[in-house]
């Protein structure tokens, strides 16, 4: 299954929504990152856009940067993955449930805080009456997502996917999430990131659109190849026979990849299978990495994807996200190799079209 | 009632998220709906539960619902009968 990425839409805690491509990267010394907003009201109407929260402007916004990007008014399928949703409507309607003694509620918060929020509003703004779901899987939300797009044009149902990711990130959840002991315990320059050897990360979030299509197109930024994922593997040596299966069944070597793209997140604990891959299969490939920019949030294997079909297409890999050797030819094949907390790995191919 | 008129002004802007709206753009005796500020039915729900909250007063007839929030000032001299301002 594969499919031509024809637009991108992303709002990221970088400058990604202006068609920066990482050029000059924001850096952040607080463990928690969040979006830089672009002026919704030219995206929004006023009128629709006070009713919003924080992520469903960011979101509804990337996806409709995505569609013109594309050029695409009406999609086919709109389809969203998420993992935890609309946060801060969950947390606000929450709160007023306990401050007020589960009396006197209003609705909009309690509306708005359901996790098809976002997919919902997209197709209402484009009166899109087609094929509409959002997958809530925890670190595969956003991989889910993406096979459901590549099985709907595999199977023929659907030539123009709209297709994201979203998670946003808050205080209180990063509070909760902190106990679980997710997070660093010192304040870090998130472009150290890497320099870190503690335990923990930085957390993050972001909303990213793409518009998948089964043409052919000059305007296409890359070919979604392949898409793989790992549940809980049980070493280094699993997800090492995973990554030769994934290659193979593409018709690929690893001397074919011309960069991988590494889910590093400085956390001790777990960063050490991206070291393994490296040493073990692509020790003579170009490498980089992404979340130093965005921090790590379930879906942030979208801002991997943003990022590789952008450097596929502008062939260059800037310097703030390069992990050892640049590449030294063309870019023609890009594997993304991410985890989430050790659990949920995926692999994504993206290749010239 | 001038003094609950602009209290009602910015509570009503506050709860109901009116970004780039001043108290000075709301006139006392605009219809809250339809052709005035342009409100809609979710609106109608957060200013019931605006009213019961700051001021006890509940509206279980929605046919008194139309009357009582048909402008700002029609909202004040209901708070006002009921003895509430």
């Amino acid at each position: 299954m594969k499919a031509f990425i024809r637009g991108i839409g992303q709002i990221s805690p970088q400058q990604t929504f202006a068609g920066d491509f990482l050029e000059n990267v924001t850096a952040y010394n607080t463990n928690m990152l969040f979006c830089i907003d672009p002026v919704y009201k030219e995206f929004i109407h006023p009128l629709q856009l006070r009713r919003m929260s924080r992520t469903l402007r960011m979101g509804v916004t990337a996806a409709k940067i995505c569609l013109l990007d594309a050029a695409i008014e009406m999609p086919d399928a709109v389809i969203t993955g998420t993992g935890f949703g609309c946060v801060e409507d969950t947390e606000k309607f929450l709160l007023a449930m306990l401050n007020n003694n589960e009396q006197q509620l209003t609705p909009t918060a309690f509306m708005q805080s359901t996790h098809n929020t976002i997919s919902g509003q997209v197709a209402i703004m484009l009166k899109c009456k087609e094929y509409n779901s959002t997958y809530v899987n925890r670190g595969f939300s956003f991989e889910t997502a993406l096979l459901d797009s590549l099985m709907l044009i595999a199977e023929d149902n659907a030539h123009k996917v709209l297709v994201g990711g979203f998670d946003e990130n808050s205080f209180n959840l990063h509070t909760t999430t902190d106990r679980l002991g997710h997070w660093k315990k010192e304040k870090t320059n998130s472009l150290q990131l890497l320099e870190s050897k503690t335990p923990g990360t930085i957390s993050g979030e972001g909303a990213t659109f793409f518009m998948l299509t089964d043409k052919e197109d000059e305007n296409n930024y890359a070919l979604l190849k392949g898409l793989s994922t790992l549940y809980k593997p049980e070493n280094e040596n699993e997800v090492e026979q995973h990554v030769n299966d994934f290659l193979k069944r593409n018709n690929l070597s690893a001397s074919d990849i011309d960069l991988v793209v590494y889910g590093l997140n400085g956390d001790a604990r777990t960063d050490e299978v991206y070291y393994h891959l490296r040493d073990k299969l692509f020790n003579e490939n170009a490498g980089a990495y992404f979340k130093h920019l965005c921090g790590d949030y379930y879906t942030s294997s979208a801002f991997a994807l943003w990022f590789s079909a952008n450097a596929i297409k502008r062939q260059v890999v800037p310097q703030s996200v390069r992990l050892g050797k640049a590449p030294s030819g063309a870019l023609k094949n890009i594997l993304i190799v991410n985890h989430y907390r050790d659990i949920n790995y995926s692999f994504m191919l993206v290749s010239q079209c | 009632m001038d003094a609950l008129i602009a209290k009602l002004k910015t509570q009503i802007i506050e709860q109901l998220n009116l970004e780039g709206v001043s108290p000075e753009d709301i006139s006392p005796d605009d219809s809250l709906f339809g052709e005035g500020l342009g409100l809609d039915s979710i609106d109608a729900l957060e200013l019931i539960v605006l009213l019961e909250k700051n001021y006890g007063l509940k509206i279980e007839n929605p046919a008194e619902g139309k009357k009582i929030f048909y402008t700002i000032r029609s909202i004040a001299e209901y708070i006002t009968a009921n003895g509430k301002a």
